[in-house]
């Protein structure tokens, strides 16, 4: 955590991040959605919400358990997490997680 | 070069590029990367705004299940090359453009010699590898490149441009599978046009672009959202750049 002294009296204080998707990913989940996830929480725990909430969505986000699919891109404002840790990528409060699969035809 | 009758042809839109506009258009060279769904709708605006040279790359002919969205093409067209088919109906539309239709295939050892003396590159394609080519291409001389993709209802577009975008490869780090994707016409039609309004506005200096930022399209439920996006900093091209 970040170390800043704040008193969390006993529990850890958890977040609220908004997840919105795009394309095909709609066919399985919401357009938009608000979760609040556990302190510490990363884009693997908020993927596994996602995939026990909408089933569906499991397949189209992972190749193997564990392994994302490489095309499936993850935005955590803005950044795609490939470039930052992919599934550790850690989440903070207000983080705006936005997940779409690249389009292909023309 | 665009003869008399010319002032007539755009009067409706000088108002909204102006005089100066309309002359940088008709002095504009694009090239146009693929003559399918989006290549249709992309070719017939661009034709019909005056855009001075076209060059239209395809390497196919025309087959009757294309027809449900590459407009260019008529029942007639069946079997003919597309890049010549679509040559002839953009001429007919405006004989004052200049067409160039290319029958080739786009890969990483053709896309040079087609950027090659183009201001914009329109992406029109249904394939990721010759996305990337292409992109790379235009990217290492600096010429802007417009991307669309469509899906079913679906699509997005986003502009790249050279040293104030993240590039192609940052945008979409790993290709999605290739295939016969299913699609709508009039998707191709919803990004296509958008395509064709950012090269116009490009051209003519005009608006605000798609750089840093890819536009998704929901036709199924009437939605558009735009996600700014930014590129890796470790990105060889384009280092992340956001601006
Ligand atoms: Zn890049």
């Amino acid at each position: 955590m970040s170390g800043d002294g704040a008193v969390t009296n006993g529990t850890e204080s958890g977040i609220t991040v908004t997840v919105k998707s795009f394309a095909t990913f709609r066919e399985v989940m919401e357009t938009q959605l608000v979760l609040q996830l556990p302190g510490g929480a990363t884009v693997q725990t908020l993927l596994a919400e996602l995939t026990a909430r909408y089933s569906g969505l499991g397949g189209m986000l992972f190749a193997a358990p564990g392994r994302l699919r490489d095309y499936v891109n993850i935005l955590k404002n803005g950044r795609n997490v490939h470039f930052l840790a992919g599934l550790d990528t850690p989440l903070d409060d207000g983080d705006v997680i936005a997940l779409f699969p690249p389009l292909a035809g023309g | 070069m665009q003869e008399t009758g010319e002032n007539e042809r755009y009067r409706r839109q000088a108002a909204v590029v102006g005089e100066g506009g309309q002359a940088a258009l008709a002095r504009a060279r694009i090239v146009i990367a693929g003559a399918g769904g989006l290549g249709s709708a992309i070719a017939l605006y661009c034709a019909a705004a005056g855009i001075g040279q076209i060059r239209i790359v395809d390497c196919d002919t025309v087959e009757v299940s294309n027809l449900n969205r590459q407009i260019l093409y008529r029942t007639g067209d069946v079997g003919a090359e597309k890049v010549t088919a679509a040559a002839e109906d953009l001429r007919a539309l405006n004989p004052g453009v200049e067409v160039e239709p290319v029958r080739t295939r786009i890969t990483a050892g053709s896309a040079a010699s087609l950027v090659e003396g183009v201001d914009l590159v329109l992406d029109a394609l249904d394939n990721f590898a010759a996305r990337y080519a292409l992109a790379h291409a235009a990217w290492q001389r600096g010429i802007p490149f417009i991307h669309g993709a469509v899906h079913g209802l679906y699509g997005q577009a986003t502009t790249i441009i050279p040293g104030r975008s993240p590039c192609l490869r940052c945008i979409v780090p790993a290709p999605p599978p290739d295939g016969a994707t299913p699609i709508l016409g009039v998707t191709t039609g919803v990004i296509g046009s958008i395509q064709a309004t950012e090269a116009i506005k490009c051209i003519t200096g005009r608006g605000t672009l798609l750089t840093g930022r890819v536009l998704f399209w929901d036709g199924v439920r009437a939605d558009v959202e735009i996600l700014p996006i930014q590129g890796d900093p470790a990105c060889p091209d384009c280092g992340g750049a956001d601006r």
